[in-house]
Formats: C-alpha cells, sequence, structure tokens
C-alpha cells in the first residue's frame, strides 16, 4: 500500500529504490542514482526491471477472467533468501506442522506420491499432489482431502491451484511473488484470484497473512540464508522431489542471486 | 580461526542452562550450536541445525529422547541419527541422515564441547555455577583483561562465540552470585566502553 503523502523506500537486488505515489494515481519508481530503469503495473503490484527486459511480465491468463478478483495480500518482509521462499511455498511435508489445523494435520502427514515436470517455457510443475486440510481456506467448514497443482514459470513467482469447492471444473490459484531485496533479505506479495464463496476480501487477506506468518520464523531460520543448489548439500526425500528441481532448474538456468552454486565452496554456515 | 583451538574444551553451556525439554541455542568460534538434555539426563550438542533444510534444530522440540525439528519433524535420536520421517513413516531412515554431532562432556557444573577436544575438561574448584556474562569483546581481549586484573574468588573460562563476542562462564568460590555479577558486570562495561 503506498501512502501519498511520503516516499516508499524499498530496495531490488540490492538497489535502493524509492517509490512515490502522486495525487492523480500515478505511481513512479526511481532509483536513488537516478539511472533508467523500467517500470510496470499489473495485478495490484508495481514491477520493476532495472535491466532492459528480455521478455514481459509473467502471463496470468486468469487474471482476465471477469468474474475472479485479485486480492493483493500485502507485503510481508522476510530475512531469507528469494530461492528459499519459493522451496517453501512448494513444500508439502511441512503443511500438517507449520500450519497445523488449517493447511495440514498431524497425523495425515504423508506426503503421497505426486509427479514433477519440466514447463516447455521453462520451469516446473507439480501435479497430482493431495494433502488433507483440515481448514483449506477461510470458508472451509470442514477438514477434507485437497487436490493441488505447484507451478514455478520464473525463478521467484510461484502459485499454486486448487479446485475450487463450488465449481469444480474451476480452480483458485494463489500466486508467490518474491521480490529479492537483497540475496538473503526478500519482501513476499502474495496474490489470491479466487472465484468469490463469500468471503470477503479482508478475511481472504488475514488468512493468508497468517499463513505466512507461520512460514516467516522457519524461514528465517533456515542455514545458510542463499539456497545451496549442490546435490548433497541438503538431504531431500522423495516427498521433496519438487524442491530438488526446483534447485536443479535454478542450477540449469544459472541463478546467481540467492543461492549458492553447486561449483561455489559452500561459505562457512 | 575465531580463537577456537583444536583439542580444547569450551564450556558452551551451563547445565542450569538445559532445563528439561529446552532447546539451548549458543555458538562455539562461529559454530551455532544446539544443546538439549535427553529423559536419562545425558546432554548432546550438536551443529544447530537441521540437515535435512537448514532450519536450527534449536528452534524444534525435545520430545523424549528425541529432537523434533520444527520444519518437517524429522525425529533426530540421542547419536544424532534421524529416526522417523513424517512425510514418508514407512521409509527405514538412510543412515547418512544425521544430526552434526559435537563432542560433549559434563563437569563443575558447565557443559563442555570443542574441535577433537584432548582428555577431560579443566578441573575447576568447587562452588555456585554463574549465569552466562556475554562480552562484546573478543576472547583474546577478555582474557587478557583477566590476566591483568584478576577477579578474585572467582574461577572463570571463555567461550569465544565469534570474532566479536565472548561469554564468561565459571565459578564463585564463596557462592556469593550476587557479588560474582556485579564485578562480571562492571568488568562488561569496562571492556565495552574502552572498545
Amino acid at each position: 500500500m503506498l501512502d501519498p503523502a511520503r516516499a516508499h523506500e524499498t530496495m531490488l537486488l540490492g538497489v535502493p529504490l524509492v517509490v512515490t505515489i502522486n495525487a492523480d494515481g500515478t505511481i513512479a519508481v526511481q532509483r536513488v542514482d537516478h539511472a533508467a530503469l523500467h517500470q510496470d503495473e499489473r495485478y495490484g503490484l508495481v514491477w520493476v526491471c532495472l535491466g532492459t527486459p528480455t521478455r514481459g511480465i509473467l502471463p496470468i491468463p486468469e487474471a482476465d477472467e471477469p468474474d475472479r478478483p485479485i486480492v493483493v495480500v500485502g507485503s510481508v518482509g522476510v530475512r531469507a533468501s528469494g530461492p528459499r521462499v519459493i522451496e517453501n511455498f512448494l513444500d508439502l511435508g511441512h503443511l500438517g506442522y507449520v500450519h497445523a489445523r488449517y493447511l495440514g494435520d498431524d497425523p495425515h502427514t504423508r506426503v503421497l506420491p505426486y509427479t514433477v515436470e519440466p514447463l516447455p517455457e521453462g520451469g516446473i510443475i507439480a501435479t497430482q499432489c493431495k494433502m488433507f486440510q483440515p481448514q483449506a481456506s477461510p470458508a472451509a467448514t470442514e477438514g477434507f482431502m485437497v487436490d493441488y497443482i505447484y507451478k514455478v514459470e520464473r525463478p521467484l513467482a510461484t502459485c499454486l491451484y486448487k479446485a475450487n469447492p463450488v465449481q469444480r471444473d474451476r480452480f483458485d490459484i494463489i500466486f508467490l511473488i518474491v521480490q529479492p531485496v537483497t540475496e538473503e533479505t526478500s519482501i513476499a506479495h502474495p496474490l489470491l484470484l479466487c472465484l468469490p464463496d463469500g468471503t470477503t476480501p479482508a478475511a481472504l487477506r488475514a488468512f493468508q497473512q497468517t499463513i505466512f506468518m507461520q512460514d516467516k520464523p522457519i524461514l528465517e531460520n533456515q542455514v545458510p540464508k542463499r539456497l545451496p543448489l549442490a546435490d548433497g548439500a541438503e538431504l531431500p526425500i522423495a516427498a521433496d522431489k519438487s524442491s530438488v528441481a526446483y534447485r536443479r532448474w535454478l542450477s540449469a538456468i544459472g541463478l546467481t542471486w540467492g543461492v549458492i552454486r553447486a561449483d561455489e565452496k559452500a561459505r562457512a554456515a | 580461526m575465531n580463537g577456537l583451538q583444536a583439542g580444547v574444551w569450551y564450556a558452551i553451556a551451563a547445565e542450569h542452562d538445559l532445563p528439561k525439554d529446552h532447546v539451548y541455542r549458543t555458538m562455539l568460534g562461529g559454530h551455532e550450536l544446539a544443546a538439549w538434555r535427553s529423559t536419562d539426563g545425558g546432554v548432546h550438542v550438536w551443529e544447530d541445525r537441521c540437515p535435512h533444510r537448514g532450519v536450527r534444530f534449536s528452534l524444534g522440540e525435545v520430545v523424549g529422547d528425541e529432537l523434533r525439528c520444527q520444519y518437517h519433524a524429522w525425529r533426530f535420536g540421542k547419536t544424532g541419527a534421524c529416526t522417523f520421517i513424517p512425510a514418508q513413516p514407512d521409509l527405514k531412515v538412510p543412515r547418512t541422515i544425521h544430526a552434526a554431532v559435537w563432542p560433549v562432556a559434563l563437569s563443575a557444573g558447565l557443559v563442555w564441547s570443542g574441535i577433537e577436544p584432548i582428555g577431560a575438561p579443566p578441573a575447576l574448584p568447587p562452588g555456585a555455577v554463574l549465569r552466562a556474562i556475554p562480552i562484546a569483546r573478543p576472547a583474546a581481549s577478555v582474557a587478557h583483561a583477566l590476566v591483568k586484573e584478576p577477579l578474585a574468588g572467582l574461577a572463570l573460562v571463555l567461550q569465544p562465540l565469534d570474532e566479536t563476542a565472548t561469554i564468561v562462564r565459571g565459578i564463585a568460590l564463596d557462592d556469593d552470585l550476587v557479588r560474582a555479577d556485579h564485578a562480571l558486570l562492571a568488568l562488561r562495561r569496562r571492556l565495552e566502553q574502552a572498545a
């Protein structure tokens, strides 16, 4: 939320930025050093590219569906690297513990086999994910098995699809866009593209903020802060398939920000 | 490195820092450590990091004789070996999934660890065990000050946290913990203000 009364300071990839909103609602982003940047607005968020964009902002076709409002959940600062934040979003095994009584519960903690494949345009997709969820959304009145699809199309943008309980052939979609502030700090910008079920935007926001606040202390206590990409740096099991695929994809595209590359000696933790 | 010498025992906690079910978080020479007590009274000192996804063990919970990571509730037994993975409850956990275990000795009411420590921890005289006093100065500076002006009636040892900070631990020979506290807080003020 931008306050017209003051300049909003933020940072992208270590570069300080100042964001101002004028009385007419125009938003201007400037580098403190006044170097050029590219700026755009989409899905209720302000997007910035420090260089020359080689492709457009992540397309979200569902954002054009007229009966699907976009709810901007709010920005949450987290002292963790962007890739750690994305990996946590993809993680099924923590739902029954970190999000106990919401997105999972002991003893329904088994992660059933699921499928992970590369996306043709780059990135990964995890399908056939299933989890027992006591309180899958604010509107849920009882626990049920929830089917999920996860997608990572950009290194720091991910989303999940879950079947809408009323319109069974359509999905509710939750996006997590991560702003890389420094290599070890981030701002998470979750977006909801859910079919209206009577829940107010405020209640949707409150629910997602509760969920993210449960993840935050975990994320801030991961060591090392940068995501290690070498096989064997951490010890995944079959349930961690999407994490393995995500890390390998980041390696393959040569991402360097917020990660410890496979050929780099791990910094003393 | 970081003032930490191999072969030496360092006091990294007092036994009274480790009540039942608590995971005590500390540092030694830049290494993050988690110390906890199993039901048999044994004390375990591990690298403060779950090998699965790197979450600090000190966020976790002691469940009986096991330490449970807060992220995915993987359980680790007294040897450091992972015993149970709830995401795959039928999995026979591979032996490679293991906490990094540090040496541990209990002596004089203190918990000692170090890198390949030799022999037994230093003998300290009987008395009351002090609370940990952190000082934002390197261990060498604190040691130097204590040699120059020894504090009467206290047997002290130093825990180098990292390059910049130290914890003073030890024994008050006359059991007067209040007097010991005053003496150490005065030392801390002196050293930190001089810095």
